[in-house]
């Protein structure tokens, strides 16, 4: 009983301003408990205190109830926004740097170190502006269109409030996302299986300059790509991560790692240093590949880490729910 | 529902919209918890929606309207509101305001077919 009612503070919580954040959340748990002593007289049931929290309504709305602000992107929309903002923020800039990288290696002209990265700064720069604008854009133009709306009357049912510091909850959005990049780069490696080789021209009868790379290698990383699409469908329909599918993923990652070496990081390593003389200055630049293959693996493994801990641990405190069953 | 009684209930929560503050303002000079006061207008015939008081609370109170304080030596903690000296003096001044709006309405209803 209290659990759900902690569960609809904390989703409060959520949408609200840090600095404000504990004291509403201290007087909403108060007013949930003053409005079941009045009417159960101090012996509610959890259906009574679903009964309570429903007149309150949608914990989002709740939250903006607070806000009182007038907003491009309503409360509904807002964190899906923020999430796709979010993964664009670390996926837009290092798109600009490596099709920068590939740039120079492909041009004739050597190009100056200092000189690379200014212009590869700004354009990450601006890609980035412009990508956070278009999508900023994109939900304001949905909050006008009334989809905000749609989402208020859908009926809120406090028993479907997610439970706090749960690990194993699915972020849909954030599924979604992955399986999207998983297609999208099993389309683009595949390209580079095609063709035989890295190139920054999509045309199969004209790809222009292909720097070669080991074919096996680039078999077992569109493999290990598929799969991953594969986990991340199983982990959809699921709902729900697992010790086993967090594990599974984590390896299938530290294994992608093993094979962006092979296929990226390795073939590219050559010719950007014959194409930025500058770089063999820099200590370690001649062991660049390695270095960027051990810490893609080590961050992996370090950021995956502290979940997988906290699954096993949700497992064995007994606090997870008994799995779904699904049909075969 | 139809779009009529659809539009009936948003004229008539715009409508109230205005005057939940200046009776909330008016209940204040005793010290009060969000539910007790809700109880309270409902008792004297104004329903308002937990939702929508308890943010309501928490803005005069920013604005320097209302005075709150935790109360801590009950069976658990709960948040009084009571009205500041700037409320009292607002308070009045909307009272007048909404007696005059009172009466320049009734005048125009009750004139409404004079013509």
């Amino acid at each position: 009983m209290t659990e759900l009612i902690e569960r609809y503070v904390h989703t409060v919580g959520l949408y609200l301003p840090q600095q404000e954040r504990a004291e509403i959340e201290a007087e909403l748990r108060s007013l949930i408990q003053d409005q079941l002593d009045d009417r159960y007289e101090g012996s509610s049931s959890q259906a009574d205190v679903v009964v309570v929290l429903t007149a309150l309504g949608d914990p989002r709305r709740m939250a903006v109830s607070y806000l009182s602000q007038e907003y491009l992107v309503g409360p509904s929309l807002y964190p899906f926004m923020m999430m796709i903002l979010r993964h664009g923020w670390l996926i837009i800039p290092s798109i600009v740097v490596f099709l920068s990288i590939f740039g120079t290696l492909v041009s004739p002209t050597p190009s100056i170190l200092l000189g690379w990265i200014v212009d590869t700064g700004i354009a990450a720069i601006e890609a980035t502006l412009i990508y956070s604008g278009v999508v900023v854009l994109i939900f304001a133009i949905a909050q006008r269109s009334g989809i905000e709306n749609n989402m208020k009357d859908m009926a809120f049912n406090p028993l479907s409030l997610p439970k706090i510091d749960d690990p194993g909850v699915v972020s849909r959005i954030e599924v979604i996302i992955g399986i999207v990049i998983d297609i999208v780069v099993s389309l683009i490696f595949l390209y580079f299986l095609r063709i035989g080789g890295l190139t920054l021209r999509f045309n199969l009868n004209d790809p222009g300059e292909v720097i070669p790379v080991p074919v096996g290698w680039l078999l077992l990383f569109i493999l290990n790509t598929f799969i991953v699409l594969i986990l991340h469908l199983w982990v959809l329909r699921r709902n729900r991560w697992s010790v086993t599918t967090w594990l599974i993923e984590t390896m299938l990652e530290v294994f992608g790692a093993l094979c962006l070496y092979f296929v990226v990081f390795l073939p590219l390593s050559a010719p950007l240093m014959a194409a930025v003389p500058a770089l063999s200055s820099i200590p370690f630049t001649d062991r660049g590949a390695e270095i960027l293959a051990v810490l893609s693996a080590v961050t992996t493994l370090v950021s995956r880490g502290s979940k997988w801990l906290k699954l096993w641990n949700y497992r064995h405190s007994g606090l997870s729910p008994v799995p779904i069953k699904t049909s075969a | 529902m139809t779009e009529a009684n659809e539009q009936i209930i948003q004229l008539r929560l715009e409508l109230r919209r205005g005057i939940v503050v200046l009776a909330v303002l008016s209940q204040m000079d005793t010290a009060r918890y969000g539910y007790n006061l809700i109880q309270r207008l409902a008792e004297q015939g104004l329903d308002i929606e937990e939702g929508t008081l308890y943010p309501l609370l928490r803005r005069l109170e920013k604005q320097g309207l209302l005075i709150s304080e935790w109360e801590v030596g009950e069976a658990r903690p709960r948040k009084y509101y009571h009205i500041s000296p700037a409320g009292r003096e607002v308070l009045t001044m909307l009272r007048a305001a909404w007696l005059e709006t009172v009466d320049v309405m009734r005048a125009i209803l009750e004139g409404e077919n004079d013509d």
